[in-house]
């Protein structure tokens, strides 16, 4: 029974030794998921975006020219402000947007780190936009996993200037 | 420390005693607390990219033969610096609860068992993160997280081994899975390990323990504790010829319950 013992001990400090490998398999960029339309099922032909300020070479976070009734995008949100403002070309006519937030700091893993974590607020926009509708006011690693239809937040523009 | 040391050395003197005086004919049965360290706290940091430091000390004692009440202690450091934070937790924890033997004892002298047990744990402890760093479009940032107190409660279901290897000194190991019942929310993380259950990443925390212990022969008897009859159909033939405490056995004693003695002659 001893040496019975000792043999099962050697397995299981075997066992024990054996990890995961040390890799993040998990989400780790907190995008918020937007979609884009115009009010009267007009197309959207051009979607040029960018960060408010943010105009060197390389800032463009969105250059999409394919028409479509409704395009959906992943958009950053500030780390360190409590607002982030983009600017929306849409169909050649930009308009500017600020949205409201408080962001935490939030473990994804050991392995993965930390990620922004956000609660969407308010909205702030340019005429060229009808209206911001947020149905989702959580921002975080898992938004970028939703499925069509469903989104954080949904611009409408006006008709009438695009 | 010095006194600690002495008191402890001096118990294991006194202790010794009844040991000392076994004669070869000698048919006594001793039983007592058995106290030991868990040695494979000494082999993680040797096992883990992470500082992970501790000691944990084990104690049971027999109680009606086959059921030992045990109690655990023990500290943990860890310190773990990943590519985008460095990561601290410290605390203490103790279990207490109880072990079952599952195997008959096959003489006076033989202590070897295999058992099954379930433990209670409680632990305090503290996690504090710094230079936690994020980057996106927008730039980067660089934040920590303040030191949090919290505390944990679970439960554990254990099975493992302890075989006596030379009087009085026993070698054992348990495998463990252990099942969170509360722990202390913090908004910013789940602490990803805690003293005394170990990685909580996913799934049900496992554990293992590989420890050394000696036994105070403190308590005597000439019996041999009855296996626990765990339900079920009795198999014909096995009539325990070799059992003392079978009424159909031929030696003197006296079936029944165990009947223990104080250590003396």
């Amino acid at each position: 029974m001893r040496y019975y013992q000792i043999v099962i001990s050697l397995l299981v400090i075997l066992l024990g030794s054996c990890n995961d490998g040390n890799r993040c398999y998990d989400s780790v960029d907190t995008l918020m998921v937007t979609s884009i339309s115009i009010n009267g099922f007009k197309n959207v032909n051009t979607v040029i975006i960018k960060g408010i300020n943010r105009n060197d070479v390389g800032d463009t976070l969105v250059n999409d020219a394919s028409s479509s009734l409704t395009k959906r995008y992943p958009l950053p949100l500030s780390l360190t402000a409590d607002s982030t403002g983009f600017v929306l070309n849409v169909n050649g006519i930009s308009d500017t947007l600020y949205l409201r937030h408080k962001m935490i700091i939030k473990l994804i893993s050991e392995f993965c780190g930390f990620a922004p974590n956000y609660v969407l607020s308010g909205s702030r926009f340019t005429a060229g936009i009808d209206s911001v509708k947020i149905t989702d006011s959580k921002v975080n690693p898992q938004s970028i996993a939703k499925t069509t239809n469903d989104q954080n937040i949904s611009i409408y523009f006006n008709a009438s200037a695009h | 420390m010095t006194r600690i040391l002495v008191s402890i050395l001096t118990l294991l003197l006194i202790s010794s005693f009844p040991v000392l005086a076994q004669t070869k004919g000698d048919t006594w049965r001793y039983e007592g607390p058995r106290i030991g360290m868990d040695l494979s706290r000494f082999l993680l940091p040797t096992m883990q990219s992470a500082k992970r430091n501790g000691w944990e000390i084990q104690a049971d004692i027999p109680y009606k033969g086959n059921l030992f009440p045990t109690f655990e202690m023990g500290m943990q450091w860890f310190d773990d610096k990943q590519s985008t934070f460095d990561y601290k937790n410290n605390g203490t924890y103790a279990r207490l609860g109880i072990d079952m033997n599952i195997v008959k004892f096959e003489s006076l002298k033989d202590h070897d068992f295999v058992f099954v047990g379930v433990r209670y744990g409680y632990s305090v402890f503290n996690q504090q993160t710094d230079n936690i760093g994020t980057t996106n479009y927008w730039g980067t940032i660089t934040t920590s997280l303040p030191r949090h107190d919290m505390s944990a409660q679970w439960g554990e279901l254990v099975f493992g081994m302890k075989g006596e290897l030379l009087p009085n000194f026993f070698f054992g190991w348990s495998l463990r899975a252990k099942f969170p019942i509360a722990v202390t929310k913090d908004i910013n993380m789940h602490p990803y390990i805690i003293p005394g259950i170990g990685k909580t990443g996913g799934g049900t925390p496992f554990d293992f323990s590989v420890g050394v212990y000696y036994r105070f022969p403190i308590f005597r008897s000439k019996t041999i504790p009855k296996p626990i009859k765990m339900g079920g159909a009795k198999h014909p033939g096995l009539n325990n010829e070799n059992d003392p405490n079978n009424p159909d056995y031929g030696g003197s004693q006296s079936g029944g319950s165990q009947n223990y003695n104080r250590g003396g002659r």
